[in-house]
């Protein structure tokens, strides 16, 4: 390497040297982190789109009310595989993938503070994604208690064997739990320890304060799953009676331990994606990051605030009034960080010079769909409204428009936006444009018609439906098999652009960060030398440049002036 | 700002209230009929939440598409936009927005869920503190004993104490705190009756005490709303709001009627062939048997 | 920037180059050790529920947990902090031979908790399955017995680890992390201990 020269010789950086530099690399052990980054994100994505087939079969099976599509075992394996796949499979690893591509690119380090913790990490992602697949081939199938696996239902067993889908089902969310406590423990430690040197706290990129906040939650709120887990699998095989009634246990109890994780992994998937809109906007809008300093500490208030809401999920559950009550307000309190974010946003883009690429498309896209889901957020956090509208369709629609609305189209973001930055290549803005129609007709007309559904009092998880609710189940199932057509062009284009894409120059989007000075791909280590960061990001508008030094420039060479 | 842009925006804020507002009352036609006095409060926080969320919905949108229809770069135009980096009057007021909604949201449905009161005690595990106060539709008597409601995989029945009736399908008098013990033999499931907008999640090993006031005559649906696992959508039944005196006549003739099995959509599922396309033979928990009772619900009744 | 601008891009070179993985690992440790905690104050907290909300608490024909033999096991695993802390410190001095002395006593101390413990759950009149005080009770001492068999069998790697020529010159990580392990496996069974022995 080029710091030959320096007084200290560093120690070997790359546990693992010598990668091949061409597609092989993506499967091998490379300890690099832009190559595990692409490995996450490809290999989510294909679980995304098996994730996708599953609820497909499901809105076939719910297009007539009969359940005459699937068997009822069948049908209530697929939700609860799809669910399951879609947060643990997909949502987790392309979230961790973006992350791990980015942030050491965008805090102004040559890799993750550990290597080979993150080529474990992800590797531990095919191993459970494997498990899950397997489940499907068990006897009995996979586990059909749906992916919150409440007891007693997830305790039944009708197989009696020790190897059942729901055992199987625990073991990998065991591993991906494992897996991402790995991921978080490195991120936060190279996000903490590795900035480059000038950039303090308020000089970090937007999206790595939410990557931060993020993992932050994995790491206070992973382990209370894990507990849970653990007790339940106990239950499930050796017999003992945590969450069983009919022998003093409390299933009430599982509902705490699931919840506090689970609600808190709802802002683990959106909090990133709200760090790709802060990075995304400004670009194409032409403007700095609107209140940077406040979007960067909502993301850590959120973070505080996601510890304490869980109970929402049990509002129509084994819960006093008491607790309905408390946990109503500090739901709501989240609404308040949370809106400083879009009202950011909104003036970001406001006075711009716009250009809307598909990236932007996206963006703008993902958060208008997450407007409307933070409204009918608020509503499902008022105890009273949310005791009508728990666990019907309304509930099935909002968390669809935050999912599928907000993080898969902030992903598409993301992915149109670095894609020069990943492959060297440009993309089609043609058939871009073209999968972000589909996608957003797709998305409103599979999840819109769930709310009035919701409201009616149409039960999620349900394989048959009483036939006055076939109108709008009609025109969900239709927006579904849009949606999955929408992934054709998506899919057509990375492929194509990859291997015969015009060539992208190392800044396309005229954009400012630290990916942005060095070349599209990025070399090995990423900086021929460490940056020196001398401004806050976004500076569009003003002159003031970045960096101290010429990051791609060797250090022997450099000249002594900026 | 000057005086036309000022005008021009109050012009906007009030078109979009009146936008707002009258989407909250459209709120109402979009829920199930109105037949208890819970449904009347909920669907009244349901109008109130929308009025507030389609103004803050249609602002902001109305705002962003403004800026992409006007606002986009011309195509040879390379330069920046304003380097504006925040402004803290507009991020406080952004905030106290916010927090100012939020606690009026709060209040209020905080007073209406206080209102409702349809939560009582939990059984043996009883953590809470019993809800107060009634609704105030509800005069009180002399409190008759609760009705047992029975949950199980995969059937509702419901027993009255006095006279002593089993019954799958919830017969209640009109306008008459209707009083129920929630109980589950098996798994959790959920008592969920949508024109009365009243739900609750059915516990095994606790008793849940649980209220409502239905106040129209006509037949609903009661659902089972936390899975159960696989005939759970199969789990529903009728509730039946009548007239005091229908409803005593009812009590007389299941009485009078010697119990026997009920129509039961789960075991009569499992106990034919499978119809459906794919069926890959995953073993299930076998259903329950169809309850016994003097009065029994059918599925091809008309329900609202 | 002024004409020293070479000085802190070396700088920044150096600071990311050296501080690589040897420092960033026990920041790593610290905050994997702070969400592990996490796992403990879960059953705890489950522990407690239980404890106040269960009927019948004890299984049929249990009075209650025997204190006595416990007690002197918590002694023995407090303490062996306190040698942990020696032999870290005789590290720091170069006293190699030191060191050994009183990790092996550190060991001899964990090993012998681990023994107190297998011997205690040989004599419990309840099993895991004697409802939820059987399986509370087996989880919290069982996970955190499978703790102290870790902070056994790393402490038991380092020591194997000394003997290979100046392993502790370019720092020694493993010692102080295995020690850090070690305090909070302590912890952790103080608070155990009270939650289930002392609170009956």
């Amino acid at each position: 390497m080029s710091d030959a020269s320096l007084p200290l010789t560093p120690p070997s950086r790359q546990p693992q040297p010598g990668a091949p530099d061409n597609w092989r690399r993506f499967f091998s052990f490379s300890t690099d982190h832009k190559v595990i980054g692409i490995q996450y994100i490809v290999l989510a994505f294909f679980f995304f789109l098996f994730g996708g087939l599953l609820a497909m079969v499901m809105r076939g099976e719910l297009i007539t009310p009969d359940s005459d599509l699937v068997d009822r075992t069948v049908y209530n394996g697929l939700f609860t595989m799809h669910g399951t796949i879609m947060l643990f499979m997909w949502t987790f690893p392309m979230l961790n993938g973006l992350a791990n591509y980015l942030v050491p690119l965008m805090i102004g380090a040559r890799d993750m503070a550990f290597p080979r913790l993150n080529a474990v990490a992800f590797w531990l992602v095919p191993i459970f994604g494997v498990i899950l697949i397997i489940s499907f081939f068990v006897p009995g199938g996979p586990s059909q208690s749906g992916w919150w696996a409440y007891p007693p239902v997830s305790l039944q067993n009708p197989t009696g064997n020790l190897i059942n889908g729901q055992s199987l089902w625990l073991l990998a969310v065991a591993l991906s739990g494992v897996s991402s406590i790995m991921g978080a423990v490195n991120i936060v430690t190279t996000i903490v320890r590795m900035r480059a040197p000038g950039m303090g706290w308020f000089k970090m990129p937007a999206f790595c304060w939410t990557v931060l906040s993020a993992q932050i939650i994995q790491l206070f709120g992973l382990p209370a799953l894990t507990a849970g887990a653990v007790m339940l699998l106990l239950d499930l095989t050796v017999g003992t009676s945590f969450f069983e009634p009919s022998r003093g246990g409390d299933p009430v109890l599982y509902q705490h331990f699931f919840w506090f994780y689970s609600h808190p992994a709802v802002y683990v998937i959106i909090l990133p994606i709200f760090g790709v809109f802060s990075e995304v906007f400004p670009v194409y809008a032409r403007k700095p990051l609107f209140g940077y300093k406040v979007v960067a500490v909502s993301s850590l208030i959120i973070t505080g605030l996601s510890g304490i809401v869980w109970v929402h999920h049990m509002f129509a559950s084994g819960t006093p009034g008491w607790m309905r009550m408390l946990f109503m307000f500090t739901t709501m309190a989240i609404s308040v960080p949370t809106g400083i974010k879009v009202f950011a946003w909104v003036a970001t883009i406001w006075g711009g010079k716009l250009r809307l690429t598909t990236s932007m498309l996206f963006g703008l896209g993902g958060l208008t769909m997450f407007l409307f889901a933070g409204i009918t957020g608020i509503m499902l956090a008022s105890a009273p409204f949310d005791i009508h509208v728990n666990n019907t369709y309304f509930v099935v629609g909002h968390f669809h428009y935050v999912i599928n609305g907000a993080v898969v189209m902030g992903f598409y973001a993301a992915i149109y936006h670095w894609f020069p930055k990943m492959t060297g290549r440009m993309y089609y803005e043609g058939l871009g444009k073209l999968h972000f129609a589909l996608t957003f007709i797709g998305l409103n007309l599979n999840f819109l018609p769930m709310h009035p559904l919701g409201l009616q009092g149409m039960p999620r998880r349900v394989a048959s439906y009483d036939p006055e609710f076939a109108f709008w189940n009609v025109l969900a199932s239709l927006g579904a098999f849009l949606l999955g057509v929408s992934t054709l062009p998506f899919i057509l284009n990375m492929l194509s652009s990859w291997v015969r894409g015009e060539t992208a120059k190392d800044n396309p989007w005229r954009a400012i960060g630290l990916e942005w000075l060095i070349a599209s791909p990025p070399p090995h280590e990423n900086f021929e030398q460490i940056p020196i960061i001398l401004s806050a990001p976004y500076g569009y508008g003003s002159d003031e440049p970045l960096t101290a030094n010429d990051p791609t420039k060797e250090l022997a060479s450099e000249p002594s002036e900026s | 700002m000057n005086r036309r842009t000022l005008l021009i925006l109050v012009g906007l804020a009030i078109a979009d209230l009146l936008i707002s507002l009258w989407i909250g009352q459209q709120a109402y036609h979009w829920m199930p009929p109105q037949a208890s006095a819970e449904a009347l409060l909920v669907d009244h926080l349901f109008s109130f939440m929308t009025t507030l969320g389609s103004f803050i919905f249609l602002g902001v949108m109305g705002t962003l598409l403004y800026a992409v229809l006007f606002q986009r770069a011309a195509k040879y135009d390379t330069s920046d936009g304003p380097a504006i980096e925040g402004n803290v009057k507009l991020e406080v007021v952004w905030t106290a927005i916010p927090i100012v909604l939020v606690i009026w949201i709060a209040t209020v449905s905080y007073q209406t869920y206080d209102r409702m009161g349809i939560l009582g005690g939990m059984g043996p595990m009883a953590m809470g503190m019993p809800m107060a106060e009634a609704a105030s539709v509800a005069p009180t008597e002399a409190e008759p004993a609760p009705i047992n409601v029975y949950a199980r995989q995969w059937a509702w029945e419901f027993h009255y104490p006095d006279p002593d009736i089993r019954s799958t399908e919830l017969h209640l008098p009109v306008d008459q705190r209707a009083r129920l013990l929630l109980s589950s033999e098996d798994v959790l499931h959920g008592f969920f009756i949508p024109a009365f907008r009243v739900k609750q999640d059915v516990v095994p090993g606790r008793d849940i005490s649980f209220e409502f006031t239905p106040i129209r005559k006509g037949r609903y649906r009661l659902r089972d709303s936390e899975y159960s696992g696989t005939y759970f959508a199969a789990n529903q039944t009728d509730v039946v709001v009548e007239s005091a005196e229908d409803y005593q006549q009812w009590l007389a003739t299941a009485v009078a009627t010697p119990p026997f099995a009920a129509q039961n959509v789960a075991y009569e599922e499992f106990n034919q062939e499978t119809q459906s396309a794919l069926d890959l033979g995953w073993e299930t928990v076998k259903p329950a048997p169809a309850p016994v009772v003097n009065y029994a619900s059918s599925e091809n009744d008309p329900h609202e | 920037m002024n004409p020293a601008n070479l000085d802190p891009a070396l700088e920044a070179q150096v600071i990311q180059e050296t501080a690589h993985e040897e420092d960033h690992r026990m920041f790593g440790f610290i905050i994997f050790l702070l969400s592990e905690s996490i796992i403990f104050i879960s059953f705890f907290v489950g522990y407690t529920v239980y404890k106040t909300s269960v009927t019948d608490w004890l299984p049929a024909g249990v009075a209650g947990l025997e204190v006595h033999e416990p007690l002197i096991n918590t002694i023995v695993l407090v303490s062996s902090s306190f040698i942990i802390y020696l032999a870290e410190r005789c590290l720091h001095r170069d006293n190699l031979w030191g060191f050994r002395a009183f990790w092996l006593l550190t060991m001899a101390m964990g090993s012998y908790f681990l023994y107190g413990q297998a011997v205690e759950w040989m004599s419990l009149p309840f099993g895991f399955k004697s409802g939820v005080f059987g399986g509370t009770f087996y989880l919290l001492t069982g996970f955190h017995g499978l703790h102290v068999l870790t902070g056994v069998l790393l402490q038991s790697i380092m020591l194997t680890r000394s003997f290979i020529p100046n392993n502790y010159s370019g720092g020694e990580f493993g010692v102080a992390a295995t020690s850090i392990f070690w305090h909070f496996v302590d912890v952790i069974w103080i608070v155990l201990f009270m939650l289930i022995y002392v609170w009956q």
